[in-house]
């Protein structure tokens, strides 16, 4: 198993320096010179060549490509993920709170959405064909259909201008969690709890449960053994559901004015802010690497078989 | 055609159907279904109720919501039944080499998947339009660099299952090309699996799509587009709530339909087939279920 | 296998809860606006840097914090921390005698030393300060004793006063919060002397100023002011239909929060009053004149977009009359702006007409013009935080594509459209006049400016004669001469159509009944809090 843990990690490894690689020549992409913009930032009135030259000497700029790269890959590494254009704050110092607050969203968010999927997904499962099942996948189909913001508006409406409940935007207590929470649980519920059912289904399919039935195994230990073998394929999901999540809560986080991530990569989108867009993909990007890498970990943990296959 | 006929029978994917033809009907010839020009301005009924002219009322500058909605198809739907296309054909097509010829083009292109798909979706788009800048079309290059490359594995799966299958091997046997072995035994069989797996996508396109306009990062004024409407909607949300109802009912009925189909298409085309593909791959469903978890993305 | 998953799971959920309860500590700090003596204000954007020697920060909360030497009132200059102040003959040196009760909100006393160590870390950050004339003219600031302060410039400027004035740069924060004695590379503390200090800010979440208990005019009898970031729109509009802000007005980028039947559905629930500063400034879309392979770059163009704009619309439609339609870029109540100017009314035939005459031609069959190949296309950049910048915009298009110009529509973000003013890459944008207070004196010296309007006015034709005029306005001490220099300057810029003005826009507060003695600056960029009370 160690050995195993030792092999996936080192695995993940040359990924992480790749998607290093194209987040540094992503930022090259843009139309702007960052020596331009950063003098712009600094108020420099009147921008002649000579001072882009000397700017550029002076950060390091005129070096090539692959110099840049690792000097701002061992930077990233310290966490230096330079300055903010707009604002001229590092741009650790803005991402870091935000994607503490996305990640707090992110994970309550996880925990009510696993909870929903498998107690769904499991009933759903062992009522096959039958109304309560059809119930359930009609009403979650129509629930994933819906524009998560078009929801979040009705939500709101609904529970805070009409009822008069909860907050309507903004981090301020506990209340503010409950709509973006229920809002993203609804989005993905429906896609998990479709997996939950789908992987139980298939197990009910499988070999050992006729033989189990076939040797007089009463119909309980059955079901426990389904919802074993089903749990195991869908804890690894569910790992990655944290980093997916973490990623797509863009849109929410618009409409409730939540300090975190999405706003945040919009906010910077719609300045042109282009150091922490990058640093934003370069986050992201290995969260869901690292993610993975647990996943396969933990499955292989629960699944001995896989750990040879591999 | 059988299986088309056992869709048909299910009264829900049968109605779904109907729904996802006459919208795209609709979006092709959206001049002629329209009852308005959808960028003619007429201050004077700014946000004007529904009436006979104007069924769905007028929004912000007065322009026909209905005509709107209609034109709207354009962007929403066929725009991003396009860029849907685009990456299941590129994903077929390494799909098929990948899985059909495996070695080294097998490795090669799965590490170069293994990369595009460690980035997540949104995280992605919003890079892409980071960098080239808001817009439809940059969203839509962002939907296609990221989906091929989950098309491109799920392909390569299904390709393999037949790859090994006895009538390929028998007609390898025989010596026909590689191509027809292809063209003619791979892809007929292959293509209920890809239709089941585009069609799975299309509902999530169609959402995000709309949830970047929503937030201003998609479509430019003054075209309409579904997301975009219910931005300018958002505007007026407590006030005027009503102008949330018609784009917002619009893109939920359209993309359950989607899903609605989707789901059936499987259940006509797969069951039989997904109890054997399981077997073949050995730890078959752990990981189908886990390359969906990416998808999600 | 099963207590495997179990013992994960559980695990898991307990470190959320963990999680979360970490974040439970600062619950309902913000929520209560109801309380009786605080105001609790929506804006758009984070307060930001509120280091007042530099231009991110938020101008209406700076207000709040730092004050200047002098105060610009509709009754023209007054003392604020300077009690008096002389002016040698030869209009070069400035003494100023400073109040003697004044301390930063550390205790430190506020003196001639830190006048003079203020205004030498603006000036050793010349570069920025470039649209602020007077940074160019200071050659010496000297203490002459504890509370009297001396400025010496090269040459007699009439606006030096003026620019004393102003929110920034000239306004003053504690030594002690210098970092290396300087300011330019950021502060230690924010520490100045006005009404209100800053107790806490959550970036991007709000900010709360505290009344100033010591403060030299009365403690402010609001005790606690909160600046809370709320998305422009409707979500504003219904925390302050929840209560969980109280006050909303016009922010310094001018981008209104709420639509005006919003508002009225406000007024009607009779919780909420309504206060409307007279017109301050000119809303208007600025062409870039310098971006020579821009259609923007012609007068044809700019007059006919000038030509082609409803603003008997705009103003009815959009605005609800709340903004009168606007003709010249400065309305005829600003100083030295009464001049006689052509007007250009709304009219598509001689839009047309004119650019016929410039060469650009409708070919049959297509809809926009085109000149040797070349389509009159242009970008049209607006603030998306502001709907009324948006629904202008589209408006506008639709208009302009009447007559064969074809707009495009892109909204940033305030910071990006003044990047934009600045670095010369846009066609078209919106911006607005900078109100009273600075018009025209102050707009008209940034029209030399490369950080404002030197791209905008840089590419016509009587360029130099412009530059010229305005250098030679800002240091006249006569006063007919100034006049007609101020007309030759408008007249200029209104025959090159640069500016084409849009609406005369005002500062709307919307405000709790029981809040009293709500007024206005003569700025659009602050508020007088300290004058506001509550019944």
């Amino acid at each position: 198993m160690v050995s195993y843990i030792i092999k996936r990690s080192l695995l993940s490894i040359p990924l992480l320096v790749i998607i290093s690689f194209l987040t540094f020549g992503l930022n090259n992409l843009s139309p702007l010179d960052p020596v331009e913009v950063i003098l712009h930032a600094q108020g420099v009135p009147t921008i002649t060549d000579e001072l882009i030259v000397e700017t550029k000497a002076a950060l390091g700029m005129d070096r090539p490509f692959l110099i840049r790269y690792l000097n701002w890959f061992v930077s990233c590494l310290q966490l230096d993920f330079g300055n903010s254009y707009v604002t001229g704050k590092t741009v650790w110092s803005l991402l870091a709170p935000a994607f503490l607050n996305t990640l707090k969203l992110t994970l309550i968010s996880a925990a009510a959405i696993i909870a929903l999927s498998i107690g769904l997904g499991v009933i759903s499962a062992l009522r096959e064909g039958k109304m309560t099942d059809k119930s359930i996948r009609g009403v979650s189909f129509f629930l994933t259909s819906m524009p998560p913001y078009w929801l979040a508006a009705l939500m709101v409406w609904y529970f805070s201008v009409q009822l008069d409940l909860l907050p309507t935007s903004g981090m301020d207590s506990y209340e503010s969690y409950i709509l973006p929470v229920i809002v993203i649980t609804i989005s993905y519920t429906g896609i998990y709890f479709r997996m939950v059912r789908s992987s139980m289904l298939s197990n009910m399919n499988e070999d050992y449960v006729l033989y189990g039935r076939a040797s007089g195994l009463p119909e309980k230990k059955i079901t426990m053994h389904i919802l074993r073998n089903s749990l195991q394929v869908a804890i690894s999901v569910f790992c990655m559901a944290i980093p997916i999540i973490l990623g797509s809560t863009v849109v929410v986080e618009n409409i409730f004015a939540w300090p975190g991530l999405g706003t945040l990569s919009v906010k910077s989108i719609l300045s042109r802010d282009f150091p922490i867009i990058q640093a934003y993909v370069l986050v992201l990007a290995m969260a869901f690497v690292l993610f993975n890498t647990v996943s396969d970990i933990i499955n292989a943990a629960m699944n001995p078989k896989l750990r040879k296959g591999h | 055609m059988k299986r088309l006929q056992f869709l048909l029978k299910d009264k829900l994917a049968a109605a779904s159907l109907s729904i996802l033809v006459v919208t795209i009907v609709a979006g092709i010839f959206a001049p002629l279904f329209a009852p308005h020009d959808p960028e003619e301005v007429h201050m004077e009924l700014r946000y004007a109720a529904s009436s006979w002219e104007y069924l769905l009322g007028n929004d912000h500058l007065g322009r026909c919501i209905l005509s709107r909605l209609i034109f709207g198809i354009r962007p929403s739907v066929l725009w991003v039944l396009a860029a849907l296309a685009v990456s299941v054909g590129i994903g077929a097509i390494l799909g098929f080499i990948a899985g059909y010829f495996r070695g080294l083009t097998d490795a090669v292109v799965m590490r170069i998947c293994d990369v595009m798909l460690s980035f997540p979706g949104y995280v992605m788009t919003l890079a892409v339009i980071g960098i080239l800048g808001v817009g439809l079309e940059n969203i839509l290059i962002a939907f296609v660099l990221m989906k091929w490359a989950w098309f491109t594995r799920i392909i390569r799966t299904s390709v393999m299952q037949y790859a090994e299958s006895d009538y390929v091997k028998f007609s390898k046997v025989l010596g026909v090309s590689d191509i027809k072995i292809i063209t003619k035994h791979m892809v007929p069989v292959s293509l209920p699996d890809i239709a089941v797996i585009a069609s799975s996508s299309f509902g999530s396109m169609i959402l995000q799509l709309s949830g970047f306009s929503f937030l201003g990062l998609g479509i430019q004024a003054p075209n309409a587009e579904w997301g975009m409407m219910l931005n300018e909607a958002r505007e007026v949300m407590f006030s005027k709530p009503e102008f949330m109802l018609a784009p917002g009912l619009t893109i939920i009925v359209v993309v359950s339909a989607i899903n609605f189909l989707s789901d059936a298409l499987q259940v006509a085309l797969d069951p039989k087939l997904l109890a054997s593909k399981y077997k073949l791959q050995g730890q078959g469903p752990a990981s189908t279920a886990r390359l969906q978890g990416k998808e999600v993305a | 296998m099963t207590r495997k998953i179990v013992v994960l799971l559980s695990a898991f959920i307990v470190s959320i809860v963990l999680l979360a309860g970490c974040s439970g500590g600062n619950a309902a700090k913000t929520g209560a606006a109801d309380s009786g003596k605080e105001l609790v204000y929506a804006t758009a954007k984070d307060i930001n840097d509120m280091n007042p020697h530099l231009y991110p920060g938020s101008l209406p909360a700076q207000g709040m914090v730092y004050e200047s030497l002098v105060e610009n009132t509709e009754d023209g200059i007054k003392p604020l921390l300077a009690e008096s102040w002389d002016v040698s003959e030869d209009g070069k040196v400035y003494t100023f005698h400073l109040r003697k009760d004044v301390k930063f909100h550390d205790g430190e006393p506020f003196n001639a030393d830190a006048v003079k160590q203020n205004i030498e870390a603006v000036q050793s950050n010349a570069s920025k300060h470039s649209w602020i004339k007077l940074s160019t003219k200071i050659v010496s600031a000297s203490v002459l004793d504890e509370h009297t302060f001396e400025l010496v410039l090269s040459e007699p400027y009439y606006p030096a006063l003026l620019e004393l004035s102003m929110t920034r740069p000239y306004v003053f924060i504690s030594p002690k919060d210098f970092v290396n004695g300087e300011t330019k590379d950021g502060v230690s503390g924010h520490n100045g002397t006005g009404p209100y200090k800053l107790s806490e800010h959550k970036t991007d979440q709000y900010a709360t100023f505290e009344a100033n208990e010591n403060y030299w005019g009365g403690a402010p009898k609001v005790n606690k002011i909160t600046a809370k970031v709320l998305p422009a729109g409707e979500t504003t509009f219904l925390a302050l239909q929840k209560g969980e802000v109280n006050f909303i007005f016009t922010d310094d980028r001018g981008s209104d929060s709420i639509d005006v039947d919003a508002m009225n559905q406000l007024m009607d629930s009779g919780d909420f009053q309504l206060v409307r500063s007279k017109a301050m400034n000119t809303k208007m879309i600025v062409a870039n004149s310098s971006k020579s392979d821009s259609p923007a770059h012609e007068t044809a163009v700019r007059e006919a977009i000038w030509y082609s704009i409803d603003r008997e619309t705009i103003s009815k439609q959009i605005f609800s009359g709340t903004e009168t339609a606007a003709n010249t870029l400065f309305s005829s109540n600003v100083n030295y702006a009464n001049v006689e100017l052509k007007k250009r009314g709304f009219d598509l035939d001689t839009a047309k007409q004119l650019l016929e005459k410039a060469g650009w031609m409708l070919e049959k069959g297509s809809e926009v013009r085109t000149k040797d190949g070349k389509p009159l296309a242009m970008k049209l950049y607006y603030d998306v935080s502001s709907s009324s910048q948006k629904t202008e915009a589209e408006f506008i298009q639709n208009t302009l594509k009447k007559v064969g110009v074809q707009l495009e529509l892109i909204g940033e973000e305030s910071s990006s459209i003044a990047n934009r003013r600045a670095t010369g890459d846009y066609d078209l944008l919106f911006n607005q006049t900078w109100g009273l207070a600075y018009d025209p004196q102050s707009t008209i010296s940034a029209f030399t400016s490369e950080s404002a309007y030197y791209h905008t006015t840089s590419g016509i034709s009587k360029a130099d004669e412009l530059y010229k005029n305005i250098d030679e306005v800002m240091v006249t001490m006569d006063e007919e001469k100034r006049k007609s220099l101020y007309a030759d300057i408008l007249t200029i810029v209104h025959d090159e159509a640069v500016f084409i003005p849009l609406t005369n826009g005002s500062v709307t507060i919307v405000a709790p009944t029981g809040l009293q003695g709500i007024s206005f600056k003569q700025t659009q960029f602050e508020l007088p809090f300290e004058q506001m009370y509550f019944e």
